[in-house]
């Protein structure tokens, strides 16, 4: 019975790997409808509190998969559908990236690259206004935005301090408000 | 350490499953890749920018999660086929631990405002590295009429309108393609 849950699983996420054109954030809804609406493996509340933590964690949003897993299969469910939505997805762009990599000199490739770019800047900038206006943005966050945008254009600052010093700088802000707020 | 104007700096592969390790712990949905790029085009030197741009852009066209297919991308063109696997699983492993603890853990501190509060800023710095990165691309495009309009119509389109990106994509891609390819063509006839 257990294996037959991990092979709904895979047969589940291997699909929607193939199928998530443009990242992650586009392949949600359509696997809320089908662990929710067709196969039942999860309330909406469930999946809402699932979706929440996914954000929260590092990584690609996708790994939402993994935390159903766990809970229709247990571990293995875990890794089952981690496989299923990475691999299938994984190996066509293994396949686009070898022969992107092996024809550098080809006129096609070269148009490809030159008429990809102003299309992929497009896309980052609108990006970023949709994740703006999903969250609500407010003066603090537009600031966070402007400050670690200063930071990084004009110091080589590593990632990892940078994000560190956004977490501490936000605890504490969170420790004065919440003292004013008492005071 | 700057990088080296000539010739490719050699990346270990631990070196590569190492960055991606880290990379994948620290970095959040949506703006994973441009961290990535502040890494490995912008600190390490690992690969330019024009290199890291067009592979950014295949494996946003194609399916599949865009911080894996950019680890899968950066790690086939340093290392090969192995460098390819080291970097995904450097991107995936780390993020599939920390989401399995949080999934346990959550029930209990979910509803704090401080976590609310945090992870807010967290996404408020991921849109800034995205920013940097958009600048730092857009002003190495070519400077034309053509590629601005091109650049500045999907960014209404998708992001202010909010058009679904698919069609639009495929509209804009073979188009800009095309006008690529044409001009092109009609600059070696010239010369």
């Amino acid at each position: 019975m257990s294996s037959n849950r991990l092979l709904g699983l895979i047969l589940v996420f291997s699909p929607l790997s193939i199928l998530s054109i443009g990242g992650g954030q586009a392949t949600i809804p359509e696997i809320q409808h089908q662990t929710v609406v067709v196969h039942g493996w999860l309330t909406n509340d469930e999946f809402a509190d699932l979706f929440a933590i996914a954000r929260a964690a590092p990584g690609p949003s996708t790994l939402i998969v993994a935390l159903i897993g766990w809970q229709v299969a247990g571990f293995l469910g875990a890794l089952a559908a981690t496989f299923a939505i990475f691999v299938p997805s994984s190996i066509v762009m293994y396949a686009a990236s070898s022969w992107w990599l092996r024809n550098e000199e080809s006129t096609l490739r070269k148009a490809i690259e030159q008429g990809l770019a102003p299309v992929a800047v497009g896309l980052i900038f609108a990006g970023m206004v949709i994740v703006l206006r999903a969250a609500h943005a407010g003066f603090l966050a537009l600031a966070t935005t402007a400050a670690v945008c200063f930071v990084q254009s004009t110091t080589k600052v590593s990632t990892y301090r940078i994000v560190g010093a956004v977490a501490g700088t936000y605890l504490l802000l969170f420790a004065v408000l919440h003292y004013l707020a008492r005071a | 350490m700057p990088p080296e104007p000539v010739g490719r700096p050699a990346v270990g592969l631990l070196q590569l499953l190492g960055t991606f390790v880290r990379l994948g712990a620290v970095t959040f949905g949506g703006s994973v890749q441009s961290w990535v790029h502040r890494e490995v085009v912008e600190r390490r030197g690992w690969i330019d920018n024009k290199a890291f741009l067009s592979g950014l852009t295949v494996a946003q066209v194609l399916p599949g999660a865009n911080p894996v297919n950019i680890a899968l991308y950066v790690g086939l063109k340093l290392r090969g086929g192995l460098g390819a696997v080291a970097a995904v699983v450097g991107m995936v492993v780390p993020a599939f631990c920390v989401i399995l603890c949080l999934g346990y853990f959550y029930r209990g501190y979910g509803h704090l405002p401080v976590v609310h509060f945090v992870l807010a800023g967290l996404a408020a710095s991921g849109v800034g590295a995205t920013l940097t990165m958009g600048i730092k691309v857009a002003r190495r495009l070519p400077r034309n009429l053509v590629t601005a309009l091109i650049a500045v119509s999907v960014f209404v389109v998708v992001g202010v309108l909010r058009w679904p990106m698919i069609p639009v994509v495929a509209v804009a891609i073979p188009t800009s393609i095309a006008v690529a390819f044409f001009a092109n063509r009609r600059t070696a006839d010239v010369l």
